[in-house]
């Protein structure tokens, strides 16, 4: 056997929430069954980024805010691989919110999960995007991302977890993998993921999560009546958590654009690019000149 | 710009054509177009290289268009010739007009026999070699639509130069028969509304266009020989966003790609495009973008990830006017400084520069070999007038291609390590790779600074070999890097050196050199970065002064080799361009013979 990368100790916090994240991929993986070759992972910049280091896994060390565009690419350029992008909510939320936005309208089947601690922890805890009124000076309002992404009609599934439930959270990663490995479109996946040092709020937030999936009305089906359910549950004063998309396996909406763009998805980096095999094709294409 | 319906149709000729006089023959010849944009000018020089073409002349079209869909004043110049060249004619035999500003612009470039064809229903012109032809009028009336009114132009003009009938009739069928049968229907009406005025005028055949002997040839353009040459060079995965003067390798690439298992993607700006194709080079996928100034800038960020994480990238920089916005539609040749030190920190790489469409064609696939074998990002420079003009070529062809994936293992290779390390240290610096997915082998990359595994590392031991394995590669790749090409006179002691599309003017300046009885030697680079010192180096041994010809306002390219070969300082001199035009052979030559 070839030795390889192998995963080095976490440089996390002792306690931080991002551990919880790191053991339900561990599990969930194991679980549906992805080999740890075939497995990408792609990190942001900031202390959840670097989760790929303490996995068994292939990785890309992303650009800040650019793991999205990144994940695509390896998951255009060869479908066959299973592919979790990871960051933080500074990296998906601010710098890479383009890229984030249109995710949803591009639709490849891969699982994104954002760490969101609601402050810029490897920095030393500044405001983030996600960060309520008055943290550390914020006055700007909290952005919300699954209200965001209940907006945009795509085939998808999102989900939001909390670290502090890591049961619940390996449940919906191994629905988020099955998802994605059969190549029904792009899962999102934002883990309330506390950090200890900087924005402590295990506690707060054990109290505020609502599971909507247990409230009444919520069919995972129904955009319109999980987002008014979010919407009452956060004007109670709580977070909403839970599954809240799932698009109807029936749905003829669906596909992703990996199954769009390659039916066999056999993709550019499985091609064939011998002389010998296209110098047919070539010679027609070359030919369309005269 | 239409006629009132109320106005009188005009006497098609507003000027008289004069006596007439034996045809003049033209072995090298220049058409000017002009009119607002929309008013079909570039049709009328595509209609008129088709021509061209299929009389074996070889042909070179410029265009100075507007950055707007429609408006604004527009013109193609189309130069067919016996002789093979890439340059715009200094002088021109016929200028069309399809407005008052066309005449304006054009006429200070007319030749002494020059004749004018305008269109009489918008303007007048007194000028004695301007013939006005109520084209938008004829054309409303007869067929409808005023808007074939460049057919008619062309008709017309086809009258003038004596073209044959039938070959002109063949050209409007090849460009319209892939339309509806209507539109060819209504351009070949208004095709013989303007050869009949022409007839009726009495002006036929003036000029006379000479046969000529470049049978075989291609009428293509810089940018679309690129995408060729990805699509040949085992390129299978694009991404890029709309930008002028690159967006035809992307337009191209769509059509080109997707039977070949490839992927085009139109991200939603240049930092995903560049991202998109780091991740798919990453997961195995031989990857290109494609760009300009605006949007090399926000690539700059992931170029230099590319390049310290050691993944294979392929960016094209098709330049324009800078800095910023700048003018988009306008050539220049002002990005090479920001190349050669693209980015914070330091990492190698290559700048290519293709000079000639079989160049764009040939390069493109060289840098994607060097890119996967170097493991680095290769830059493709090329500029709007080589992107956009278009040009005959010979056809493009597969003999000589080759697809090296370098380094890259098979999994009985890979069975053989003890170890596999993404950044393991070689004597090249230059690691074995295989793609994820592949069983036994983990790969993990990072653009921090890292060990042989791709972990995070500051040990600062491990940052000296980590640079000395990157840097090394500027070094080692220089034999492999594209040659230059030399022109003109091994003997001769006047050197000049340029790159891109300067070429073309700059091989026709020899030629007006010589005739003056100054002996020239060009020095063609088709490498920039690193500085071929080798072969630059013997060269400007053998000259006592070289001019580098180039469009910036700095001197960029003479700036490069004074800073790697400061021994060659006193010896350059620069010819510089920066009005967003190019060169015309008469004003190096005149750089030169003026000082």
């Amino acid at each position: 056997m070839v030795q390889s990368v192998k995963p080095i100790p976490s440089t996390w916090c002792p306690g931080c929430g991002d551990f919880g994240v790191l053991a339900a991929v561990k599990k969930a993986a194991a679980e549906v069954g992805v080999p740890a070759h075939e497995q990408v992972l792609v990190g942001g910049i900031g202390c959840s980024g670097g989760i790929h280091n303490f996995l068994e896994t292939n990785g890309i060390h992303a650009l800040h805010g650019r793991l999205l565009a990144q994940a695509v690419g390896v998951k255009l350029a060869n479908p066959k691989l299973t592919v979790i992008a990871a960051g933080g909510d500074g990296d998906g939320y601010a710098i890479g919110m383009g890229h984030f936005i249109h995710a949803f309208k591009k639709n490849v089947s891969l699982v994104y999960i954002v760490m969101n601690n609601e402050t810029y922890g490897l920095t030393k805890g500044q405001a983030s995007p996600t960060s309520r009124i008055g943290f550390e000076g914020n006055v700007e309002q909290p952005f919300d991302a699954i209200l965001t992404a209940l907006s945009i009609p795509a085939p998808n599934f999102l989900a939001r977890t909390f670290s502090g439930d890591p049961r619940t959270m390996t449940q919906v990663l191994v629905e988020a993998l099955k998802f994605t490995r059969a190549n029904r479109g792009f899962a999102f996946v934002e883990d309330l993921s506390p950090c200890v040092t900087y924005n402590d709020t295990f506690k707060l937030w054990r109290e505020k999560i609502v599971d909507v999936s247990k409230l009444p009305g919520y069919d995972a089906s129904d955009r319109k009546a999980v987002f008014r359910l979010c919407l009452e549950t956060m004007d109670a004063g709580k977070i909403p958590v839970g599954v809240m998309h799932r698009t109807a396996e029936a749905d003829p909406s669906s596909g992703s654009l990996e199954l769009k763009l390659l039916p066999d998805l056999v993709g550019p980096s499985l091609a064939d690019l011998s002389l010998e095999t296209n110098r047919a094709a070539y010679a027609k294409l070359l030919q369309s000149l005269a | 710009m239409t006629t009132p319906a109320s106005r009188t149709i005009p006497i098609p000729v507003e000027t008289g054509p004069g006596e007439p006089r034996a045809p003049r023959e033209l072995a090298d010849l220049a058409v000017t177009i002009g009119g607002q944009g929309g008013d079909g000018t570039l049709t009328v020089s595509d209609l008129l290289g088709r021509y061209f073409r299929l009389r074996h002349l070889y042909v070179y079209m410029s265009r100075n268009v507007l950055s707007r869909i429609r408006g604004g004043h527009a013109d193609a110049c189309v130069r067919a010739s016996r002789e093979p060249t890439a340059a715009i004619k200094p002088q021109v035999d016929v200028l069309v007009a399809f407005d008052p500003e066309a005449v304006e612009a054009g006429r200070g470039d007319l030749g002494p026999d020059g004749t004018i064809i305008y269109d009489s229903s918008v303007f007048h012109s007194d000028l004695p070699n301007a013939i006005g032809f109520p084209f938008a009028t004829l054309v409303g009336g007869q067929v409808g639509q005023p808007i074939y009114k460049n057919t008619a132009a062309y008709g017309a003009l086809s009258v003038l130069m004596g073209f044959d009938a039938a070959l002109t009739r063949t050209v409007i069928e090849s460009r319209f028969q892939r339309r509806s049968p209507e539109a060819l229907e209504k351009n070949l009406k208004a095709l013989e509304i303007g050869r009949k005025a022409a007839l009726d005028a009495g002006i036929a055949d003036r000029y006379r266009v000479v046969e000529g002997e470049a049978k075989g040839q291609v009428l293509t353009i810089g940018n679309q020989a690129v995408a060729m040459g990805f699509v040949v060079g085992g390129g299978r995965f694009f991404a890029g966003y709309p930008i002028t003067p690159a967006t035809e390798i992307m337009e191209y690439l769509m059509r080109y790609l997707p039977p070949f298992h490839g992927v085009v993607r139109q991200a939603e700006d240049e930092l995903a495009a560049i991202n998109m194709v780091i991740g798919a080079s990453y997961a195995g996928a031989r990857v290109m973008t494609s760009t300009s100034g605006p949007g090399l800038s926000l690539m700059t960020e992931g170029i230099g990830h590319a390049g310290t994480a050691e993944v294979p990238i392929v960016v094209v920089d098709c330049q324009r006017v800078g800095p910023s916005t700048g003018e988009p539609t306008r050539h220049e040749q002002s990005d090479l400084t920001h190349l050669a030190h693209l980015g914070h920190g330091e990492y190698p790489r290559f700048i290519l520069a293709p000079g000639t469409i079989e160049d764009c064609f040939r390069l493109t696939i060289d840098a994607l070999n060097l890119a996967e074998k170097w493991r680095l990002p290769v830059i493709l420079l090329l500029d709007q007038a080589l992107s956009q003009n278009t040009v005959t070529s010979p056809p493009l062809e597969l003999e000589g291609v080759r697809v090296d994936r370098g380094r890259r293992l098979s999994p009985e290779a890979l069975a053989q390590l003890s170890a596999y390390k993404y950044y393991q240290f070689t004597e090249d610096g230059i690691s074995p790779n295989v793609p994820p997915g592949t069983p036994g082998a983990l790969a993990q990359v990072t653009g921090n600074e890292h060990d042989e595994f791709g972990h995070v590392s500051v040990n600062p031991v491990n940052r000296v070999k980590m640079m000395h394995k990157r840097m090394g590669k500027m070094e080692l790749a220089g034999p492999e890097l594209p040659p230059p090409r030399l022109f003109g006179r091994p003997e001769a002691r006047l050197g000049l050196v340029g790159f891109g599309s300067t070429i073309g003017p700059i091989r026709e300046a020899q030629q007006l050199l010589e005739a003056r009885g100054v002996a020239t030697r060009f020095y063609q680079a088709r490498t920039l970065w690193p500085v071929p010192k080798e072969s630059l180096g013997p060269f400007l041994d053998s000259v006592d002064v070289a001019y580098v010809v180039e469009h910036n306002y700095t001197g960029q390219f003479a700036g490069l080799i004074r800073e790697t070969m400061p021994a060659y300082h006193a010896k350059l001199r620069s010819i510089l361009k920066y009005d967003g035009l190019s060169f015309r052979s008469p004003e190096i030559v005149r750089h030169i013979t003026e000082g």
